[in-house]
């Protein structure tokens, strides 16, 4: 079942490169969507759904592949967020077939059940990513390229070193996750994997100060919103800390705690910040992006069960709603070409269904209690708290700056006064605000129900490491 | 078999040559080589001796990967001389008997049968090509000397021609740094690289495309008998060196074929790291994915153009031919070592050499520097998707190639382990 999930956009999205049309990438997305949905709803606990096949034998690596509680929010998600854009964004159907290629790829990241497996599919996204961007960029999409390329190299090489060492120096037979959680690397050899793992990871959560590719990367992408969507989802940084590199060197990870804490609690304050003063409706989006990842990572690197809990679903619901953002960007840059947000103003009159739409997904990120944002804010702040009280309420001012910049930004947007028509919502538009809407409350009103697959991951995890409950 | 084919054959048409024409050459010497590689394949696994020519595992390999380069070569090339099919098939036989025996003489020997075809194919195009193949030949002189000399002294130490005859002693270790200079010369190890990126630049592209692929993994089935079991210190040395002059000087390079030709230099060295443990499995597959790569590389620049192709030439290929555009980003890609193509494996397995025994300094290094070469890869890749004006008129066949050649580099890629246990046999 996950190979037929991960094929399915994959097929689509060839087909769409060799030049059939786009609408068949929306029936594809959808299915693609419906077809992750269905496993979702399905899921029985455990690893389910999943392959296993040798791939390299001799070396231990074995194409290995499942679904745990984790993988099928991300499923669901991922699904959910490409099916969106897929829907809305006006684009040319090789630029779509590129989309499902990556989101096939991602996909695939997320359900690899090997450490090799997973390294391939991280590096593979990002030719979808970088041609995405080569194609359909802007004016400096080169040296958004550069940037983008040469910062997730130096930290994937070294990740490179970082897996040749886990298995040689922990011990373990294989590659395969269990046989890796069961031999972890100890001694002072965990510090240096830990941080091979950590560098690449720190620059695809990202953290300050490793996050200078991202703003680059956001304003140069096409201004419908399609890549950045997919971007944003490809921040995994987080997931991979909790699932791979924590894990499997703990004790490196003790030695680094206290600076990661640091760096997460930065990124939150200075992501806010910068967002705050953003003039540029993406490059707000972009920091804001840095603003929660800073939040998500400081639940994880808790090492509390509520943190990762939160931290988590923080990870799965912002690339719903940040993803949605970036494709409501899209639909504003069509109508009004212009991604500033000082030049909108008092868009609310004549598109009233655009701005509710907008004000959910704003509210949504602010973490408004309702709204699929909340509950991860809420998990955070309460393992971040046990972990370290003071680092806490510093990544967390950064809560507050989020309403603050994130409201400022919606008012001038929609409210502030002004004469500037645009068109409402229109055809499939219409779908992609039902849907977006009734994700984000369902995920902020039954969160117990998307949370329950988390909760032995998140235990298993905060008991391996010694804390919590 | 091979031996006698490929023998046969070179005897054979060069009588020939004079009474057939040349459409017709071609398509014998495509026959020869063909039937080489099929005697090879048909006794794959099974261990013949003759005297000092001795098939096994290596042999097997690297014959195979040496011969895929020469057909590659053959079919490429667009010329109306006989001469130069049967230059690549007399370098083809010096190449599999380099990797067909442990007898240093015989090596010597074989060295000097593939070398002097290839400084004849390096002067096809007069001109500017005459001064990098004289520069080529001197040094590749000085290198056969170089090796002689460390035969010499072998014997010295060992008292035997036999390569990986255990010894100890300044005497053999000097013995076997000149043999290593030797066939790093051959490789293109820094420093004995001084040759490769003139040499590369000012040959007709097939030549090159051969030169890349063939010379190569001959030499480093040789590498692999004469050094593999106690690896000299230099060696380190010599990786770092290839390593790093390798990545920093494509950086700055404008035309392909010289971008390339440092690419190489890098890429040998990334291959010596296998030679720490001899593993037959991790160099063969480097290699198999490294021709692949390079040879598609340089068979999508010859049908640009054969002469040289500054980078800007490359710009608009994508729009012009799809599939040629599209095979060089693939091989850039695999060369980088970018999952999820064939070469990323490639770059695993010898990195996880490096690491079994315990080389970390190299391994980071080795690293690092691939980070650096996404640059001038990138650069390469992506010169085809830019607005421009490339020409090209590819014929079907090195379109058909080409498009074999991408997809094997993406299967190897998603299945790298369907071609390891063959690679395996008789390692």
């Amino acid at each position: 079942m996950v190979v037929l999930a991960i094929l399915l956009p994959a097929v689509f999205g060839t087909l769409l490169l060799l030049g059939l049309p786009r609408a068949l990438g929306v029936w594809g997305a959808g299915l693609s969507f419906l077809l992750n949905l269905y496993l979702f709803l399905a899921h029985p606990g455990g690893v389910a759904f999943g392959v296993q096949a040798p791939l390299l034998p001799g070396a231990g690596v074995y194409w290995a592949l499942g679904l745990d509680g984790l993988s099928a929010l991300f499923f669901l998600t991922i699904g959910l967020t490409v099916f969106l854009g897929a829907l809305v964004a006006k684009v040319e159907g090789r630029f779509l077939g590129l989309a499902l290629l990556m989101e096939a790829l991602l996909l695939g990241l997320f359900a690899a059940r090997d450490l090799l497996v997973f390294y391939l599919f991280f590096e593979a996204a990002l030719i979808p990513s970088l041609l995405m961007l080569f194609f359909y960029g802007g004016e400096r999409r080169l040296k958004a390229i550069y940037t983008f390329l040469l910062f997730t190299l130096a930290g994937s090489l070294p990740m490179l070193a970082a897996i040749l060492a886990v298995k040689a120096l922990g011990g373990s037979p294989t590659f395969l996750l269990e046989d890796l959680l069961a031999h972890p690397v100890k001694g002072q050899a965990a510090f240096w994997v830990f941080l091979g793992f950590a560098l690449a990871f720190a620059i695809k959560t990202p953290l300050f100060p490793v996050h200078a590719w991202l703003p680059l990367f956001h304003q140069e992408n096409h201004p419908s919103g399609l890549a950045d969507a997919l971007g944003t989802l490809y921040k995994v940084g987080v997931f991979a800390f909790f699932r791979f590199a924590i894990p499997m060197a703990p004790e490196g990870f003790y030695e680094l705690q206290g600076l990661l804490l640091f760096l997460a609690a930065i990124s939150a304050l200075y992501g806010a910040w910068v967002a705050f003063s953003a003039k540029d409706f993406k490059t707000l989006l972009a920091y804001a992006g840095v603003s929660h990842m800073g939040v998500a990572a400081f639940g994880v690197f808790s090492g509390t069960p509520e943190g990762a809990l939160g931290g988590l679903y923080l990870l799965a619901a912002s690339g719903v709603y940040t993803g949605g953002l970036f494709l409501l960007a899209g639909r504003l840059y069509e109508r009004t070409h212009t991604l500033e947000i000082g030049r909108y103003r008092g868009l609310a009159a004549s598109a009233p269904g655009l701005a509710a739409l907008a004000l959910f997904l704003f509210l949504a990120m602010v973490g408004l209690p309702g709204l699929s944002g909340f509950p991860g804010e809420f998990l955070t702040l309460l393992g971040a708290y046990k972990a370290s009280p003071w680092l806490a309420a510093l990544a967390f001012l950064s809560v507050i700056a989020g309403a603050a910049y994130a409201l400022t930004a919606f008012q001038k947007v929609f409210w502030e006064e002004g004469s500037r028509e645009v068109e409402d919502l229109r055809g499939p538009e219409w779908s992609f605000a039902a849907l977006a809407v009734a994700a984000l409350l369902l995920m902020g009103v039954f969160p117990g129900y998307f949370l329950d697959g988390l909760r032995p991951l998140a235990e298993a995890f905060a008991k391996l490491l010694g804390g919590g409950a | 078999m091979t031996l006698l084919v490929l023998g046969a054959f070179s005897v054979a048409l060069t009588l020939l040559g004079f009474l057939v024409s040349v459409p017709v050459f071609k398509r014998l010497t495509i026959l020869g080589l063909s039937l080489a590689l099929l005697t090879l394949l048909f006794s794959w696994g099974q261990p013949f001796a003759f005297g000092p020519y001795q098939v096994d595992g290596i042999s097997q390999v690297f014959t195979l990967l040496a011969l895929l380069g020469a057909l590659w070569t053959v079919g490429l090339v667009r010329t109306r001389r006989f001469e130069f099919y049967l230059l690549v098939l007399y370098a083809a036989l010096g190449m599999h008997l380099l990797a067909s025996t442990k007898n240093l003489i015989l090596m010597l020997v074989a060295l000097e049968a593939l070398s002097l075809p290839l400084y004849a194919l390096a002067t096809w195009r007069r001109g500017e090509g005459l001064e990098a193949a004289l520069k080529y030949f001197l040094l590749g002189a000085l290198a056969a000397a170089f090796f002689l000399y460390g035969t010499a002294l072998h014997y010295g130490a060992t008292g035997s021609l036999l390569a990986g005859t255990p010894g100890e002693g300044p005497l053999y270790a000097l013995a076997l740094g000149l043999l290593l200079v030797g066939l790093g010369f051959k490789v293109a190890l820094a420093p004995f690289h001084f040759w490769t990126p003139d040499v590369y630049q000012g040959s007709p592209t097939p030549v090159v495309l051969f030169m890349a692929t063939g010379v190569k993994a001959a030499a480093f089935a040789a590498l692999l008998r004469v050094v593999a079991p106690g690896a000299p210190e230099a060696l380190s040395l010599l990786i770092a060196l290839s390593v790093l002059i390798g990545n920093l000087a494509a950086l700055t390079q404008k035309e392909a074929k010289r971008l390339l030709a440092y690419s190489s230099i890098a890429h040998a060295g990334y291959m010596a790291l296998a030679l720490y443990t001899g593993n037959l499995e991790a160099l063969g597959f480097y290699l198999l994915t490294y021709v692949l790569a390079t040879g598609l590389a340089f068979a999508v620049l010859s049908e640009v153009s054969p002469d040289r192709v500054p980078l800007e030439r490359l710009k608009g290929l994508f729009h012009r031919d799809p599939l040629l555009g599209l095979a060089l980003f693939v091989a850039a890609l695999s060369l980088l070592g970018l999952p999820p193509l064939g070469g990323f494996w490639g770059k695993y397995l010898v990195f996880t050499e490096a690491a079994k025994v315990g080389q970390w300094g190299l391994l980071i290094l080795a690293l690092l520097t691939s980070v650096v070469s996404a640059y001038y890869y990138l650069s390469l890749g992506l010169a085809v998707f830019q607005k421009g004006e490339a020409a090209a008129a590819p014929r079907p066949l090195a379109r058909g190639v080409a498009l074999l050649a991408a997809l094997a580099l993406l299967l190897l890629g998603f299945l790298p382990g369907i071609v390891l246990p063959a690679l395996a046999q008789g390692g």
